[in-house]
């Protein structure tokens, strides 16, 4: 068997209280504290400027945070209370550039080589690991070719192999799917997903992408402003999303503002004017939506677009209502309804196309969940 | 599948020595570009305000010197005369360029391939042969002159400030040429276009669209040539010589060098308001820069621009193009190769019966000549390769490293803009009286080399920082992560990278190096003299035969050069 079936014993990263600004009082990284577990992938996910890359660079030692701990298992790389801060070179990861990065004056087997050389390991070791490696990668007839002759997504594989050959203590993957065609990219998520569960190897991930974060990450962490707002499992930030800004980024989410009527248990009544009474989860969503639960409160019901249902039957239920549709695209999978009222727009989906544009749609109780009117 | 134990953690793995070595070269190219940069000035400045020589003893400080030149009426004739030539020069070189950049791009003037070539001629042949030529066609015993004067025809005095202008303003034209016309390929012709769909005709669009585009170009060149009308040392030295006109910078070479003055305070004084002058100058030429990138629109673009059509005066655009080749740039040049190739030249005698090889001969049997042929390939060679790889680590410290100076790396890497070669002469001829431990370079080629080094920084550092700053930061820091310090950063990807602007700012330097000679005056002595500074002392001794040699010399190793450079293959840097 080739080597990289010999898996290393994975470590975990533990980030404390990273703090990074540039100039100024601009926090990029604002006290960010993160354990990822060995062998996971996480993804951190937020919108640009929101920190993610930042604190990537950080964990690879490209740039300096202000204090903060970093370590890899017991491998401490970045400890300000102790001044110390490795440089990249001495930290032993492996990291994926947006760009791929891959060095035009070498080779695909040279690029790969590069980091093996550096560490004076014996010829034809390195020409049986990079064998090996290209192979892993579907890349095995390649190695002799530079990189302006691969495709993207074939420079994508060459990247990933650089950065994993010397088996470095975490992989460190910055948007390495984003430079890439809509089909490869769906594609590479599965393809990349399984090279590193293969490899076992712990993961950060960053991305804007929040379908590619929900598809392929252990768990999430969602940043925003240089704080770190949720750090889950991805069905757990989907469906309990610990913020408003949390549910605004990720799925397709209508915010209805409302008055509280009185809550039951995890249950709560809400009025909703243009639409009626509503029954609504109070046990799910942002926790600062239920600190005040005085009758008559203002507060906003959060629902995802693709769990709004048509009701075909004209009988009268809880939640249903009739609506008028003011705008209708076709996105090939499904169609996309737009109801614009004076107390917000509320986003549906279908599979067929509505016949009319008077639609009576019935919001699940169980869908629907309480978020603040502002983070 | 089996689970071992990691082997040795990766990262203990990597070579330990890393850090202390990184740090170590960083300082060690900062503090040779502090010291480079200090050792010439630092003396000028220290002398600029005492009162003896700065190697005497006994010396004390004091301010007089400032007052005591600025009321000597013998520097400001020198200042007038300076800002005569600077300013008649520059305009004039200005006009001419300006006009053949628009004729040459935007007009469908005969020959406009050709024409582009034969211009930049004075660009590539230094300014100091450009004087030679003149003086042999058109000084008072020059070819020309003396053949009009026979005709009966009253003659012009080439030995005059209008002289230097003249012969001034023809080694400018080029730079202000080259640097419109390429600002006038940049400049995208949709403007132009959308001009002429408003229904402006061609000639209103070149004056009201066209050229306005190419203002910040316009003023750049501008700027530069007004900085090198005052840096120009050899056309004022060859054409005033007679005349006793001095500008500021023959001022400087003949007081210091030849005139061999003991009042150091006077030098220093007039050095520092030269470097003050070309400092504003300078400061206004960045800001320059800065409005051309806000000017110029670069981009692919598809649409050619449309040639303004000259009609009947097409031709005659083209003869008069041609007149002024001929007369300024071919005729001088074919002069003083057939001067290099004959005994004697006058238009009384037909030099095709006086044509020998013994100007050659001489030039490389004759033990100074040769030398001085020798030695200026050296510094060409070794010091052009020294100096292109020292800059090339200064760009990449100030661009590519943590290093906590980078900023100030880079400010002194273009300091030395602000100072003509005359004073970097000056500066390090004083350096090597004022330190004693150093004075053995002095008669060495070590000093010549890291005299250009310093006063030439500026050019090697922005030739090549374009070129750093094009490759993406992530190709390093994929290094970096992968294991790689600063300096294998450098060797084994940077540099690879940076191969055809390292190769390219060579040949720069080489040329360079080769045409220098204005702080070789200061600094040379027998043994360590260039072909510059002989074809200077021989044309004094008015051995024109020798200096005429020694010139094609010059010339062919120059026309060697750039042309091979042409066989380099351009490496592409990105995809």
């Amino acid at each position: 068997m080739t080597s990289h079936n010999l898996k290393p014993q994975p470590v975990g990263l533990v980030i404390e209280h990273l703090i990074k600004s540039f100039g100024g009082n601009v926090r990029a990284i604002d006290d960010v504290s993160l354990t990822i577990e060995p062998g996971e992938m996480v993804s951190l996910l937020g919108p640009s400027g929101c920190g993610k890359t930042t604190t990537l660079n950080c964990i690879a030692g490209l740039e300096h945070p202000d204090s903060g701990v970093i370590r890899a298992g017991d491998f401490v790389m970045t400890d300000t209370t102790s001044k110390l801060n490795l440089r990249p070179e001495q930290r032993g990861l492996g990291m994926v550039f947006q760009s791929y990065a891959l060095w035009p004056h070498m080779t695909v087997n040279d690029n790969i080589a590069f980091s093996l050389r550096l560490r004076q390991t014996p010829a034809p070791e390195i020409k049986r690991r990079v064998a090996d490696i290209l192979e892993l990668v579907g890349l095995g007839q390649f190695g002799s070719r530079y990189p302006f002759q691969l495709s993207g997504g074939q420079q994508q594989r060459v990247a990933l192999a650089r950065a994993v050959i010397t088996e470095p203590r975490l992989l460190l993957l910055d948007e390495p799917l984003s430079n890439l065609d809509a089909k490869v990219r769906e594609q590479a998520r599965v393809w990349l997903r399984g090279i590193q569960q293969r490899i076992g190897i712990t993961t950060v991930y960053v991305t804007h992408d929040q379908a590619e974060a929900l598809a392929m990450s252990d768990k999430i962490a969602v940043m925003s402003h240089g704080q770190l707002v949720q750090y889950a499992a991805p069905t757990e930030v989907y469906e309990n999303p610990a913020t408003r800004f949390v549910a605004e980024f990720i799925g397709a989410t209508s915010f209805l503002p409302g008055t509280l009527l009185g809550r039951t248990g995890d249950w709560a009544r809400v009025y909703v004017s243009e639409l009626g009474e509503l029954r609504v989860r109070a046990d799910r969503g942002p926790q600062n939506a239920l600190r005040d639960w005085v009758s008559n409160a203002r507060v906003t019901v959060a629902i995802r677009s693709e769990r709004v249902e048509v009701v075909r039957d004209g009988a009268p239920h809880e939640n249903t209502f009739d609506v008028r549709v003011s705008q209708s695209a076709y996105e090939g999978s499904r169609w996309l309804h737009i109801v614009e009222m004076k107390i917000g727009t509320l986003r549906l989906e279908t599979l067929d196309a509505a016949s009319d544009s008077h639609l009576r749609i019935h919001l699940p109780a169980d869908s629907l969940f309480l978020v603040p009117e502002h983070d | 599948m089996a689970v071992i134990p990691r082997p040795n953690s990766t990262g203990d793995s990597l070579r330990r020595v890393s850090r202390v070595g990184d740090q170590l070269v960083q300082w060690g190219i900062a503090i040779v570009v502090v010291g480079l940069v200090l050792f010439p000035t630092w003396p000028i400045v220290y002398q600029s305000f005492l009162s003896q020589p700065l190697y005497e003893s006994g010396q004390a400080l004091t301010l007089s010197n400032y007052p005591r030149v600025l009321t000597n009426p013998a520097i400001w004739r020198v200042i007038g005369n300076t800002v005569i030539l600077m300013v008649g020069s520059t305009l004039l070189g200005s006009v001419v360029g300006i006009v053949f950049a628009v004729l040459l791009t935007r007009t469908d003037v005969p020959g406009r391939r050709m024409f582009a070539w034969l211009i930049t001629i004075p660009y590539y042949v230094s300014a100091l042969i450009l004087a030679f030529t003149w003086s042999a066609m058109y000084g008072p015993q020059g070819f020309i002159t003396v053949w009009v004067r026979n005709l009966g025809l009253p003659v012009w005095d080439l030995y005059s400030l209008g002289g230097m202008i003249v012969v001034s303003a023809l080694y400018f034209m080029p730079f202000t040429y080259l640097y419109c016309s390429s600002s006038l390929h940049l400049a995208d012709p949709q403007l132009e276009n959308a001009a002429r769909i408003g229904g402006a005709r061609p000639l209103r669009t070149l004056l009201t669209i066209t050229i306005p585009l190419i203002r910040p170009a316009m003023m750049y060149s501008f700027i530069l040539t007004l900085v090198s009308g005052i840096e120009l040392l050899s056309i004022p030295l060859v054409l005033g010589a007679q005349s006793r006109i001095d500008v500021l910078s023959t001022y400087l070479y003949r007081t210091a060098v030849i005139s061999g003055t003991t009042d150091y305070g006077t030098l220093a004084v007039v050095a520092i308001l030269v470097v003050g002058f070309v400092t504003v100058l300078v400061w206004l030429q960045n800001y320059f820069i800065q409005q051309e990138r806000r000017f110029v629109s670069v981009g692919g673009k598809v649409a050619r621009a449309q040639l303004l059509s000259l009609g009947r005066f097409r031709w005659p655009a083209a003869i008069g193009l041609g007149l002024f080749v001929l007369l300024v740039i071919l005729i001088p040049l074919a002069g003083i190769v057939l001067r290099a190739f004959t005994s004697f030249l006058s238009p009384l005698v037909n030099p095709f019966t006086l044509l020998t090889l013994d100007n050659f001969s001489q030039a490389f049997e004759f033990q100074t000549y040769r030398l001085a042929i020798v030695n200026s390939l050296i510094v060409a060679t070794v010091g052009g390769l020294a100096a292109t790889i020292f800059m090339a680590l200064c760009a990449l410290l100030a661009y590519r490293s943590a290093f906590p100076f980078r900023a100030v790396v880079k400010y002194l890497a273009l300091y030395p803009r602000a100072f003509p070669g005359t004073v970097i002469g000056l500066g390090f001829l004083w350096a090597l009286l004022s330190f004693p431990a150093v004075g053995w370079l002095r008669n060495t080629l070590w000093i010549l080399v890291i005299a250009y080094t310093m006063r030439y920084l500026p050019l090697g550092f922005s030739a090549i920082s374009p070129s750093i700053l094009q490759i993406s930061d992530e190709l390093d820091r994929a290094a970096r992560v992968g294991g790689a310090s600063w300096r294998d950063t450098i060797r084994h990807i940077l540099f690879p990278l940076l191969r055809p602007v390292l190769i390219s700012t060579y040949i720069l330097l080489f040329v360079t190096f080769l045409k220098e000679y204005s702080v070789a005056l200061f600094l040379f002595a027998r043994g360590s003299q260039v072909i510059g500074t002989t074809m200077i002392e021989v044309w004094a001794q008015g051995e024109t035969g020798a200096v005429a040699a020694l010139a094609v010399v010059q010339m062919i190793i120059i026309g060697v050069v750039m042309g091979l450079s042409r066989l380099v293959p351009k490496v592409k840097l990105r995809e």
